[in-house]
């Protein structure tokens, strides 16, 4: 009997856990297939009925849904990329060369507020006229990937032990060779993690676009600010669009989540 | 492979070398971090050294700089909108640290035992750190609404009035912090169940054969076990407090009136509506100097957890 | 609405018109898409150009995108534009134009909030020249038919005339009638019967609040301007000197407060224009203060629950004076642009007296042109009815602006948006002001010197 307590006791704390995520995305789903009148009834519309597909028809026609994709992908594939070839060697030679110093350098940028480099590269880019344009939204994306990528790159050469490398170079491979065909396919999970931490700490920035962006290279979370917020009652348009614009994180997390859950317990770092 | 190995360790972690490294080895690793320094030197130094010597200037955008010393800083300080507002980021770091520890230690203690589809659940319960915040923070909106929100609505079902949560000034930062709780518990959650995941089963054994009770097991094995790793959630969760922006600003802008204006809200609005870019940079600059000191704070808990694990 | 459509008298019409300085300009009804009929101006002169245009998210963007197709068919130019909402679209056009090479050809703005900070930074070309060159300006574009008012508004110190006043706002009282006729109360003829009207309309129980409009920082300081001006007085004197203390700014604020606090609805502290319009079109509240260029979705059934139901009230007189608060839009080329000329073709076109007069029939606000208010035909076929109509043209012939002209508009209705919200919180309003005012007049000095 009193297992059984015990055990609906668990089962009860679960349900508490788990459910308010449940909540906020069902609603976020139920939001965006209502007409206006029932997003904005009251007492609320729970089911739809009937569901409409309007709102996601209205987000790709009244907006540069499309571009501000293309934008997202362009900008946060650009940003991971060049912080994979730049923040993946840049691990292993931290770890290896034991420069503390840069490490906590790094770490001190991943704790560093994103808004606080706005200024200043805001001002650069002014400089330079960059300001408005896709290359200076990946700079500034930079920020983000390079420190996650770096700090998780160097705890997984650290753990990669040192005579495998050793035998390669007695072997007479250079020091690239035994990065590049010795320790680089040991670290892949972590370049696996890296990448995708990333992607996903890239994707969902808004600020820097949202003062940096310009008409052609917004992306898509601060398009979604910036272009729908709630003019009128468009409530719905508004969730399917906030819908869409998560969707792809979503889906990593889903696809990726034994990696992510990894990378986080390691790195422990979101960034912001 | 071993989760819980911190990078920042490296340099107590590394294995002695096995045989000597000759001396010329050891530079050359700088050439596999020199891409990397050029690119931190150009997008995350400089920007910060070109911070510091705008919080001297007199700069509005559109304007050019005028050298004022440490006029900002005394500005700053008699500024009461600044004062406030650092008192709303203490008010809301401390519950926006202490709640998402409270309940994602109880989270990993549930998710640590075995139990029908536990990954899936976990992907579930992890998913709202990952989704993107300016989303998020606009159905939160949605669902505040004072008339029209789901949330009073699920309120008044259970006998309770409705609230104006992020309409009135009494409940608005308490509102902030339940979606910074929604958002971030899982962090904790997953810091804390990486910390359970490498506990040794010895003292449970043995406190079994003592007749302890489980709260016993928790409050006097589990707890000081885990206690480095809560500690290191403890110190990211501050930071992270103290870094808030997207939601917050996403869904009260520092509003109603000034209620909800955080650090970070108030140097937004100094820099991007008011213009005011040596203004602003000079709160980037004691921002900064409130991070350093919570980053070696940081070094210092890791060191901690590495001692004691 | 029930589709009664009630004629304007066109002497009304003329009243107003005359009120918005129509210069004699007053001739036969327009011939829609006269444009075409022109050939002796050559519109396809840049034919083949790309123009981008930055607008602020609102009903008459909407129907300047609408109109893009014909533009094109026109002149052969492209248009690339957006639409941004206010706040966002404000910030973009300061970074924007800092940056000397706005990504913009042409942009709208606000000019009771940018006007003086567009003259500082230079950032739109000087359209007089333009105007002057028949060989760019067609014949009917016909400038001298915009109102001598709205043209002093846009106009800069300096006498150039670098936006188009396309659109005025009126503020104005929107009512619910069938909550007034539920209780059996009058439209109020004073703004302090305003706050006794809206008690008795207040009824929380069933979710009605007796009075809405913006209780958001920022936002709600042209409520409190436009309830000031019923003092007779603006916010600063016509010398730039502040009067935001003084006893008739802080009676304003008190009744700002009373109607707010008192009758609004809950929550009414996170309040823009967007949520009193929700409110309002969901028949749960009984007045609205905001301005006229927001009706057009009250009548349309797919988003409103009370069409037909909406009554339009001029801003009722206050204790020295009767005036309706009065905000601009316009539209200028900017200086940074390589294709000004083409810009100006655009600009000429959106302007126009078809696109002013679609602008009005549609509900999206006053145009700039008096020759709109002239067409009786184009407006009896109005959704909106003869109140409308009347309420436009009576406030056109009170209004006066309610906001200062000075360069920090933005931080004014920063710092006093702060004290107003406060106050709603239950703060004493002559304290808030008096400190607000002690917090701006330094930044007031300060931007005048520069």
């Amino acid at each position: 009997m009193k297992r059984l307590a015990t055990k609906l006791g668990f089962y009860a704390s679960l349900f508490v856990l788990v459910s308010p995520a449940v909540l906020v995305f069902l609603w976020m789903i139920s939001l965006s297939f209502k007409n206006e009148l029932d997003n904005t009834a009251f007492p609320p519309v729970f089911i739809p009925d009937p569901p409409t597909l309007k709102n996601y028809v209205d987000v790709f026609a009244q907006n540069n849904f499309a571009l501000y994709l293309w934008n997202s992908v362009l900008v946060t594939g650009g940003a991971v990329l060049i912080g994979l070839a730049v923040g993946v060697p840049a691990g292993y030679g931290i770890a290896r060369g034991k420069a503390t110093k840069f490490a906590i350098l790094i770490l001190v940028a991943r704790m560093t507020p994103a808004l606080s480099y706005l200024i200043p590269l805001f001002l650069l880019f002014q400089m330079t006229g960059l300001v408005g344009t896709i290359t200076a939204l990946v700079i500034t994306h930079l920020v983000i990937t390079i420190p996650i990528i770096v700090w998780i790159m160097i705890g997984y050469f650290e753990n990669i032990p040192m005579e495998l490398e050793d035998a390669a170079r007695i072997d007479g491979a250079s020091s690239w060779q035994a990065f590049r065909h010795v320790a680089l396919p040991l670290a892949m999970p972590g370049v696996t993690v890296g990448g995708i931490l990333a992607f996903i700490f890239s994707w969902n920035n808004f600020i820097f676009s949202v003062v940096l962006g310009g008409k052609n290279s917004r992306t898509l979370p601060s398009a979604v600010y910036n272009s729908l917020t709630f003019e009128q009652i468009s409530w719905g348009p508004l969730a399917a669009a906030a819908l869409l614009v998560t969707l792809p994180v979503l889906l990593v997390t889903v696809l990726a989540q034994r990696q992510i859950v990894a990378g986080l317990s390691a790195g422990g770092l979101k960034d912001g | 492979m071993t989760t819980t190995i911190l990078p920042a360790e490296l340099a107590e972690r590394a294995q002695p070398a096995p045989f000597t490294h000759s001396a010329d080895f050891t530079p050359r690793y700088w050439l596999f971090a020199a891409p990397a320094v050029l690119v931190v030197a150009g997008v995350i130094v400089f920007p910060w050294l070109f911070t510091l010597y705008m919080s001297t200037q007199d700069w509005k955008i559109g304007g050019g700089p005028e050298f004022v010393g440490l006029q900002n800083f005394a500005e700053l300080f008699r500024d009461t909108r600044f004062i406030e507002s650092m008192g709303h980021t203490l008010y809301f770091t401390v519950l926006a640290v202490v709640l998402p520890i409270l309940f994602g230690t109880a989270a990993a203690l549930v998710f640590h035992r075995e139990f029908p589809f536990r990954g899936v659940l976990r992907t579930v319960f992890v998913m709202p750190m990952m989704a993107t915040p300016v989303a998020v923070a606009l159905v939160w909106t949605m669902m505040f609404h004072p008339q029209l929100g789901v949330l009073n609505y699920l309120l008044s079902l259970v006998g309770i009035g409705p609230q104006n949560w992020v309409y009135s000034p009494d409940t608005v930062i308490p509102t902030l912090i339940l979606v910074e709780v929604w958002h971030w518990t899982p962090l904790v959650m997953l810091i804390v169940l990486g910390g359970l995941a490498g506990l040794p089963r010895e003292p449970y054994e043995s406190a079994l054969i003592d007749g302890a009770n489980d709260w016993h097991m928790f409050r006097h094995i589990t707890l000081p076990l885990v206690w480095p790793f809560i500690m290191v959630a403890i110190v990211i969760r501050t930071i992270d407090a103290l870094k808030a922006f997207d939601t917050i600003f996403v869904i009260t802008q520092g509003g109603p009136g000034t209620a909800s204006e955080t650090l970070n809200i108030f140097l937004y609005l100094q820099a991007f509506q008011f213009y005011k870019i040596g203004y602003a940079s000079a709160v980037v600059v004691i921002f900064f100097v409130i991070v350093i000191m919570l980053s070696l704070l940081l070094l210092y808990a890791r060191q901690k957890s590495k001692w004691n694990a | 609405m029930s589709e009664t459509i009630l004629k304007p008298t066109r002497r009304a019409l003329l009243r107003g018109a005359t009120a918005l300085g129509a210069a004699g300009a007053i001739g036969s009804p327009l011939v829609l898409r006269e444009s075409h009929a022109q050939a002796a101006f050559n519109w396809k002169r840049f034919s083949g150009t790309t123009i981008d245009v930055l607008l602020v998210k609102n009903p008459r963007s909407d129907l300047m995108q609408a109109a893009e197709k014909e533009f094109t068919e026109l002149t052969g130019i492209k248009v690339s534009s957006e639409q941004v909402p206010e706040q966002q679209q404000r910030q973009k056009a300061v970074i924007e134009f800092a940056s000397g090479k706005p990504s913009f050809d042409v942009s709208g703005i606000s000019l009771h909030v940018q006007k003086r900070m567009a003259a500082k930074g230079k950032w739109f070309e000087d359209l007089t020249p333009f105007i002057k060159d028949a060989s760019l300006t067609a014949p009917e574009f016909d400038f001298a038919d915009f109102g001598a008012g709205p043209v002093a508004y846009a106009r800069q110190a300096d006498g150039s005339l670098d936006t188009i006043p396309f659109f005025v706002d009126y503020w104005m009282v929107y009512y619910n009638k069938e909550l007034f006729a539920a209780k059996g109360v009058e439209y109020p003829k004073t703004m302090d019967e305003m706050a006794t009207v809206a008690a008795k309309l207040h009824d929380p129980a069933k979710g009605i609040a007796g009075f809405v409009s913006r209780g958001l920082k920022n936002a709600n300081v042209p409520v409190w301007a436009s309830l000031l001006l019923g003092q007779g007085i603006e916010t600063t004197s016509t010398e730039g000197k502040l009067q935001t203390d003084t006893p008739e700014a802080v009676w304003a604020g008190e009744l700002y407060k009373k109607l707010n606090k008192d009758s609004g609805p809950a929550g009414q502290v996170g309040f823009n224009w967007n949520e009193c319009q929700t409110s309002f079109m969901q028949g749960r509240a009984a007045m609205w203060l905001d301005g006229i260029g927001f009706a057009t979705p009250l009548e349309d059934p797919s988003k409103s629950r009370i069409v037909g139901k909406v009554g339009y009230g001029i801003t009722p007189p206050g204790p020295k004076a009767h005036h309706a608060g009065m905000f601009a839009d316009g539209m200028g080329i900017s200086r940074g642009s390589q294709k000004k000329q083409a810009a100006w073709l655009y600009l000429q076109f959106v302007t126009n007296k078809a696109n002013q007069l679609a602008m009005l029939k549609a509900g999206a606000g006053a145009p700039g042109r008096a020759s709109a208010y002239l067409d009786t035909n184009t407006i009896a076929q109005s959704k909106f009815g003869k109140q409308y109509f009347d309420c436009l043209l009576g406030s056109a012939k009170v209004a006066r602006a309610a906001l200062p002209q000075i360069v920090p508009v933005t931080e004014f209705r920063d710092v006093f948006g702060v004290a107003l919200t406060n106050a709603l919180g239950g703060a004493d309003v002559a304290a808030e002001l008096k400190k607000a005012t002690e917090t701006f007049a330094p930044v007031l000095v300060k931007s005048e010197q520069g």
